[in-house]
């Protein structure tokens, strides 16, 4: 690793740490490296409901910068049942906690992703599309993903997640924030009612000609469909 | 003349972990944070409407502020090792922020990049940091995968995932094979970014 990268340390659920952390948090601050502290609070854990795990979440962030002098803090809220970061209440807690934050300081703010479906289906992109979206107009800087389908099968992801994660980012940046509050409710409307039918998608070989490394024509058909779903809801990104 | 705060170190911190009050750990989990949180919520009567992801009242928005600054400060942070309470007064979380960097570059070269703050209504798009983000990869996959998202033009950084085997053998945590897994990402992920053109980027 060089000193440009960023070096990772985790807290644990909630406001814990272990003295493992502390001896790696030590090397970093001997050795001057750049460092990004990680936590994900759970929404449904410990802490509670929205309010409780919001209050949790802004507390976990600011505790990144006192215990590790972090450059910068990697959120990522999930959900106890689901297991993900895109579904409504963590991104409420996310976009909360960002924007409480980034209203009082100048941190350096991320989000990690973890949605339900995998690669290759339309709901995984809309999924990636709404936190891409709360995060940007919550004022985040760093957006980083995509662990498709919970990010625990071998191989289940792909870089079209990754642009769905960029190109949704770029859509509504500078947008009116309660303009793009109306799309995201919708938005996130779309697949919340199919978390118990989600789909497991294909893995990285079986949606990429892994010789050129560029997506199937069935990924781009359904990156395309995806597209038009977020366009109908009123991004003209994809119309330029 | 009022003395200049010194921010807290991770050293400091080891020495409270070993010298704060004990507690047990459930008592923690399952009264100390949820009961705080939930009181500081309904002292700030802090009530959000979850059909608005994105909060838009300034109001709720410092409400949150000082309700998580003030379960910091109140509560700390648990130590599971020595099972103590390491704590911080509400001057020393400030300084911990005013002290903490504005910017930061990412990577080197042609493919660095410069990450700034940015409000939530800036038409500065944030940085895209795509990966596998920590998911795991097969070995024989683990280059190609990563070059895909390094010659995406929107993605900015990596972020790797975690390489399943190396050189055929499980890379156990605590074991010589879990040093070597760490280097074939690193160096990997290096070869991907070259491969599509992207010497540099950040990781």
């Amino acid at each position: 690793m060089r000193p440009s990268d960023a070096h990772e340390v985790s807290q644990l659920n909630e406001l814990k740490i272990d003295v493992g952390a502390l001896v790696v948090g030590a090397h970093y601050a001997l050795t001057g490296q750049q460092v990004m502290v990680e936590q994900m609070p759970i929404f449904g854990g410990y802490a509670g409901g929205l309010e409780a795990t919001t209050i949790v979440d802004v507390a976990t962030t600011l505790n990144s910068f006192v215990m590790m002098q972090a450059t910068w803090h990697l959120d990522g809220p999930i959900h106890v049942r689901w297991g993900i970061t895109t579904a409504r209440e963590p991104l409420a807690v996310a976009g909360h906690a960002a924007r409480a934050i980034e209203e009082h300081t100048n941190l350096i703010l991320g989000n990690q992703y973890y949605t339900l479906a995998g690669p290759c289906t339309v709901m995984c992109l809309l999924e990636t599309a709404a936190q891409a979206i709360t995060d940007t107009i919550s004022g985040r800087e760093i957006l980083s993903g995509v662990a498709s389908a919970k990010g625990v099968t071998t191989d289940l992801f792909s870089a079209m997640e990754a642009r769905m994660m960029g190109e949704a980012a770029h859509a509504v940046a500078g947008m009116d924030l309660h303009e793009v509050n109306v799309i995201l409710d919708k938005l996130v409307a779309t697949y919340e009612g199919d978390y118990k039918t989600a789909p497991q998608g294909k893995k990285f070989q079986d949606c990429y000609d892994v010789k050129t490394l560029t997506p199937s024509d069935e990924y781009v058909q359904v990156y395309n469909e995806a597209v038009k779903i977020l366009t109908s809801l009123g991004l003209t990104y994809w119309d330029k | 003349m009022k003395t200049i705060a010194k921010p807290v170190t991770v050293f400091d911190v080891y020495q409270r972990a070993k010298t704060g009050s004990k507690v047990e750990e459930r008592e923690w989990d399952f009264k100390i944070i949820p009961q705080t949180a939930k009181a500081l919520a309904e002292k700030y009567d802090i009530k959000m409407d979850k059909k608005t992801i994105v909060p838009e009242d300034r109001e709720l928005i410092d409400k949150l502020w000082e309700a998580g600054l003030e379960l910091l400060v109140t509560c700390g942070v648990y130590s599971m090792d020595t099972g103590r309470v390491i704590k911080y007064t509400r001057d020393e979380v400030l300084t911990a922020i005013t002290a903490a960097p504005d910017h930061f570059i990412f990577g080197e070269g042609k493919e660095a990049t410069y990450v700034v703050p940015r409000s939530y209504d800036s038409s500065r798009p944030p940085i895209i940091q795509g990966g596998p983000t920590g998911s795991p990869c097969s070995e024989e996959a683990f280059l190609s995968i990563h070059q895909a998202y390094a010659q995406e033009p929107i993605v900015d950084t990596i972020v790797d995932g975690v390489m399943q085997t190396v050189m055929g053998y499980d890379p156990t945590p605590g074991s010589p094979w879990e040093l070597m897994a760490v280097h074939a990402e690193i160096d990997q992920v290096r070869e991907a970014m070259t491969r599509a053109g992207r010497t540099g980027m950040g990781l």
